[in-house]
């Protein structure tokens, strides 16, 4: 434990420093915060070992938003003339417990929702979900993680038994030979990863990176292969049929540790080439030089991200290339397998704790007894009492105000009216409720429509454990104190339940407390903490779950031996291709695909606040070819208009060689008439209710802002 | 309600996709099925069997649906029977050795046969036509004791079975009828590319050839041409083209063109009850032979019948056809001359390097394209074409590559950190005011303090900016001691 004592030793050395980790993606990059006389400093922490001192922008700046002249540090509330003016927390809590009460007197528990975030850290993603069960026996809960890693979740679910993004430690990307990486910009969504990649080619590994864009990620591989949206499990099924046409697959690994491929073998003998080359876009030449590589390699990876995964088959796209994971036997081996990469801060832990509509803590089902059972037993309830599954976010969203709906609702780090689909008719759905309650530390586009407002502390505010990308368990410390009139969200919550009457269930001291009792509900299930503690966390810098007793090490490497299934093998799945939910036509001949900026993060309600940050990139624009942009005229820097079935706005022009000549992006970071989820497609997955967010049609015109053409 | 009985005569590309379709649609629930098929697998996959000949596919890798597949989604296969009639009357068909199955609705998809034409002795030994899997397997076997191929015909099928026989060391002759290769989808001038090609690689290619004859006398020993000539060879393969099979459709009554008749709804104009799909189909004067329009012509059918778009209508398929030779980068789509005066044509030909590309254009679309010799493009125009996409003002801009390869980037915003969004033009600032390592530069910048890739681009940057400023800076010793800097750096 040589480096973990380092660690300490180096804490105590420099003591006025906090050792904490950053407020945004999942790959959460340990740092360092300190003060300065007024001024706030940030330090990447060389000693994690999972950054290693690196920090991106969005990180470096990230302390600008804890003093921010907009942070909210007082309730606020609707006065008679429906403006929201600051009032005290007895009176906000109190408004909120007669919403709650009044609703469900009227429609019944599940007319009061929560909708949660995968930034909460697991303190609060659990107790939020105990909240609903127990505080409200409400069934509607859910939260934004639908809209990131749910495909990627059920996938893994299904294919392996259990869902953990990376079933390895990051370390062993660097010694991965091949690693096909699909649908994932990270060199700016989540930049401090790309050191692993940077050393897998001093290694002599070859990266291929599948994206309708040469983003910097793409720029950096051997082998971009430049698909068209919406296509990803016909180039999966592809890549599969020249493995087997080729005889690179693991026939003994397929026999021992698998079930199901003769199914994929015929589904995938329909892929070939030409065929492939003509629905995908991308040359034979190139998928058969992906597919050796991939096929040819000792050891390779397939990582996918939101790319594949925010499709209406996004489950489809991810057991698609998780097939070719299988059948080269990568799967359990060392420097080799499939894995996703997260996205939120807290993206992994938030999908574990509950609160998702259809499960309980450590990652167990709501619908199995043997869970319910358990979790009744912790939370001392009777089973009978708790809720069944309820409706995956966007349902929710979508029943907003209506006669089966939720009617009272409550806010929790999230900020939907901007990052959920098709977010005009989501807006107006907010406008339907009867109640709106936010609790979030600046006033976002949703917490603007709230009654109640409650301001809450941020990261670097209050302590708590997170779940990376590689599901290490890590703890945020707590380096200040939140601002006079802020609370924390589990001071929140617990107020909140006294005041339903439910306190005794609700009594924590603070985050350490919730945790103890989240180790004691996720005992025996699939992501078991009940071995981890704060201090177990400080000495290792981060235990790798299952870790089902304080004596056991964690789990950095998965499925060595077998696989969490009723057989222990892993299961394949055929999959067919099939066109994405809306396709391109006469009227709207372009993709649209949606995606995220290196300063930015998610709906930008943080980083659009940062002044550093927006002079990097001040709005959104559309990406277009050049070769497109001719033909509709348009120019580097013009404004146009881009309409799609749901709605239109008015985007700068941005003119890069660098994307299809049949598909447009924007990024989604902003709100308003700015916001890109208003011409989204809400089609879902069937299976992870995950919306449409990377393709749907559009057309474009010129704006009159522009005066006349030519 | 009781179930429909549904009938598919044909178990080939068309037929067993449409089934497959159908089941996918949830038809099992409408319809009780029952396939006749009269090869003796359950369903493969036609398009690779030039593959398997070639050797480059095992022949287990080709298959789709076995029968088993059949029996777990509840569909009656007969396994090698011939449908031999259509009773029109009492609504049932009748197989080979007395097997008949009533219908409420029929499917017709017989697909086509090989043509074969009038050449005196093609019933010897060593003569083959290719069209099935055991007519494959026979190629295969005879090709082992075999050391010279003739293949009759220079199409797309006649190419790619002689590319197969090349593949297995035959002395392998393509005699074509007509003055170039491929005629029906190539130009002179593709085709004429496309010989050399095809020669380079070993193939023999005899142009405006007509066999009449075959030698030998039990086995074939060689061919006799019109022209009095002869070439010796010990097998022969016929790929003089197909036929649809229309004759179950003509004895029923049905109407029949070169394929059977059938309107939008896929239907007989006869009758409403029976459709026809795949390449015994003929719709609006055309009967197809590539695979992508049987597959819409399945989908749609499927989708009308089994209610989920009772309305779905078959408007025509784009056709396009890629060679499958490995080592020729050939794909062809749509007209492959100008079909209208205003029709543009725009060509690319490089006969040096076998690059020919041309492109038929009707109001800024592609109806039409020969592509050669470059595979990076083909996917971009394909969709173009099958899109009826807008294509560039200038053509040219789709149809290379490079096109877009160079456009002048503003070398001084391109982003050089990528984790910190750090400009070109910010780091040479940074120079210029006195951060002469990279460790300075990522102090005043941040560059490099994320992932840490982009240090040794800093390091480039550093060092061309000494260089230009010469004087003092430019000292051997300076810029190894920034080396050395850099080095403690990473």
């Amino acid at each position: 434990m040589a480096v973990a004592l380092q660690g300490i030793e180096f804490h105590r050395a420099m003591s006025d420093a906090v050792f904490t980790h950053c407020p945004y993606c999942a790959f959460q990059c340990g740092m360092r915060l300190s003060r300065s006389g007024s001024k706030i400093i940030v330090e990447g922490d060389e000693s994690f070992p999972v950054n290693k001192g690196a920090l991106c922008v969005k990180g470096w700046t990230s302390a600008a938003a804890l003093e921010h002249p907009e942070r909210l540090r007082q309730p606020l509330a609707r006065n008679a003339r429906g403006e929201l003016v600051p009032t005290t927390w007895d009176d906000a809590l109190a408004r909120i417990a007669r919403a709650f009460i009044d609703a469900r007197a009227r429609y019944g528990p599940n007319a009061v929702g929560l909708f949660g975030s995968g930034a909460l850290t697991n303190e609060k993603a659990y107790l939020l979900g105990k909240f609903a069960r127990v505080a409200l026996g409400t069934a509607s809960i859910d939260y934004n993680g639908r809209f990131c890693m749910s495909s990627a979740a059920a996938a893994s679910i299904k294919a392996f038994g259990v869902d953990r993004g990376l079933p390895f430690p990051l370390e062993e990307i660097a010694h991965a030979e091949t690693i096909l990486l699909v649908g994932s910009n990270a060199a700016e969504t989540m930049p401090p990863i790309m050191q692993y990649f940077q050393r897998q080619r001093e290694n002599g590994g070859r990266l291929i990176v599948i994206d309708p864009r040469r983003t910097p990620t793409a720029a950096a591989a051997d082998i971009h292969l430049q698909l068209t949206p919406g296509t990803d499990a016909a180039l999966a099924n592809g890549l599969l049929h020249l493995l087997v046409r080729d005889g690179l697959i693991d026939e003994q690994y397929i026999r021992e540790r698998t079930e199901g491929f003769e199914l994929v073998r015929r589904t995938i003998a329909s892929y070939w080439p030409e065929r492939v080359e003509r629905i995908t876009g991308v040359p034979v030449a190139q998928l058969i030089e992906a597919a050796h590589l991939l096929g040819r390699a000792e050891t390779a990876m397939v990582l996918t991200a939101r790319g594949a995964e925010q499709q209406a088959r996004g489950v489809d796209n991810a057991l698609a290339y998780i097939n070719i994971a299988l059948a080269l036997g990568l799967v359990g081996k060392p420097s080799s397998g499939y894995g996703c990469l997260t996205g939120q801060g807290n993206g992994q832990g938030g999908r574990e704790h509950g609160q998702k509509a259809d499960q309980l803590p450590g990652y167990r089902r709501l619908d199995d007894p043997a869970a319910r059972r358990h979790i009744a037993a912790v939370w001392r309830i009777a089973e009978d009492a708790l809720p069944g599954p309820g409706r995956s976010a966007y349902e929710m969203l979508d029943g907003l105000g209506r006669e089966d709906g939720v009617r009272a609702l409550l806010v929790m780090g999230s900020n939907p009216v901007v990052s959920a689909p098709n977010a005009a008719h989501i807006m107006a759905r907010f406008e339907a409720l009867d109640f709106l309650a936010v609790a979030d530390f600046f006033l976002s586009e949703t917490a603007q429509l709230a009654d109640v407002v409650l301001p809450s502390a941020q990261w670097a505010e209050e302590e708590g454990t997170m779940t990376n990308l590689e599901g290490r368990v890590i703890l945020r410390r707590r380096a200040f104190s939140p601002p006079e009139g802020v609370l924390t969200d589990i001071e929140i919550l617990c107020a909140l339940a006294a005041h339903l009457g439910h306190a005794s269930s609700f009594s924590f001291a603070g985050p350490r407390e919730v945790f103890d009792e989240l180790r004691r509900a996720s005992a025996g299930g699939l992501a078991d903490y009940s071995g981890i503690t704060y201090e177990k966390i400080e000495a290792n810098r981060g235990i790798f779950w299952p870790c089902p007793a304080e004596d056991h090490p964690g789990t950095p490497r998965m499925f060595a031996d077998s696989f969490p299934t009723a057989n222990g093998r892993a299961r394949f799945h055929a999959i067919e291709y099939r066109p994405p939910a809306e396709e391109i036509d006469e009227e709207y001949p372009l993709y649209l695909t949606t995606g995220r900026l290196l300063a930015h993060y998610q709906s930008g309600a943080q980083t659009r606040r940062i002044a550093e940050l927006r002079e990097l990139v001040e709005e959104p624009s559309i990406e277009i070819h050049p070769a497109t942009a001719k033909l509709y005229g348009l120019a580097e820097g013009d404004r146009a208009i881009l309409r799609t079935r749901r709605g239109a706005a008015e985007f700068k022009v941005r003119v890069t060689a660098d994307i299809r000549e049949d598909t447009i992006f924007v990024p989604f970071h902003w709100g308003n008439a700015l916001a890109i989820n208003r011409l989204t497609n809400a089609a879902l997955d069937p299976i992870s209710k995950m919306p449409e967010f990377k393709v749907c049609a559009a057309r474009l015109e010129r704006s009159s802002a522009n005066g006349k053409e030519g | 309600m009781s179930k429909q009985r549904l009938v598919i005569i044909g178990n080939g590309m068309a037929g067993a996709r449409f089934v497959e379709e159908l089941l996918a649609q949830g038809g099992g629930a409408l319809f009780e099925i029952a396939v006749f098929g009269d090869e003796p697998y359950g369903n493969y996959n036609r398009i690779l069997l030039s593959n398997v000949l070639a050797g480059t596919y095992d022949a287990q890798d080709i298959f789709i649906n076995p029968p088993d597949w059949y029996r777990e989604n509840g569909v009656r296969l007969h396994l090698g029977v011939r449908a031999l009639e259509i009773d029109r009357q009492a609504k049932r068909v009748i197989g080979e050795g007395g097997c008949a199955e009533a219908y409420d609705k029929l499917v017709i998809a017989t697909g086509s046969r090989p043509v074969i034409p009038p050449i005196e002795g093609l019933s010897k030994d060593g003569v083959f036509v290719f069209r099935t899997l055991d007519d494959c397997r026979r190629i295969a076997k005879e090709a082992k004791h075999a050391q010279r191929a003739a293949i009759i015909g220079g199409g797309l099928l006649g190419l790619e079975a002689a590319y197969g026989l090349l593949k297995l060391g035959l002395e392998t002759h393509v005699v074509h009828l007509m003055s170039h290769l491929m005629e029906a989808q190539l130009d002179a001038t593709g085709g004429a590319i496309l010989k050399r090609e095809l020669e380079r690689m070993g193939l023999k290619i005899h142009l405006r050839k007509r066999t009449i004859a075959t030698l030998g006398q039990d086995r074939v020993t060689g061919l006799v041409f019109d022209d009095g000539a002869t070439l010796d060879c010990d097998m022969v393969i016929v790929c003089a083209g197909t036929r649809p099979n229309v004759e179950l459709a003509q004895k029923a009554g049905l109407a029949v063109e070169r394929g059977i008749v059938i309107g939008d709804d896929l239907a007989s104009p006869d009758d409403p009850d029976i459709y026809a799909i795949g390449e015994c189909a003929e719709h609006n004067g055309q009967t197809y032979g590539t695979v992508a329009p049987l597959w819409d012509q399945a989908r749609i059918l499927a989708e009308r019948l089994a209610r989920r778009n009772p309305a779905a209508r078959y408007t025509g398929s784009r056709v396009s056809t890629r060679l499958k030779v490995a080592g020729i980068e050939l794909t062809v789509m749509g007209a492959k001359d100008p079909q209208r005066p205003n029709d543009e044509v725009v060509v690319y030909s490089d006969p040096s390097r076998a690059v020919y590309k041309k492109l038929i254009i009707r109001n800024g679309r592609l109806i039409g394209a020969i592509l050669l010799g470059d595979g990076m493009t083909i996917p971009t125009l394909l969709q173009a074409f099958d899109r009826r996409a807008r294509l560039p003002e200038n053509p040219a801009e789709i149809m290379f590559s490079f096109a877009w390869s160079n456009i002048p980037k503003a070398s001084e915003t391109q982003r050089i950190c990528h984790c910190n969004g750090v400009s070109r033009a910010k780091i040479v600032a940074a120079i210029r005011s006195g951060h002469c390592t990279v460790d300075a530069v990522a102090k005043a910048t941040r560059a490099g303090t994320g992932c840490g890739s982009c240090r040794t681009e800093i390091h480039a940057i550093l060092e061309a900016h000494l260089r230009e400023t010469g004087g003092a800076l430019a000292a051997a010793e300076r810029v190894g001691q920034l080396r050395a800097a850099y080095d403690a750096a990473s």
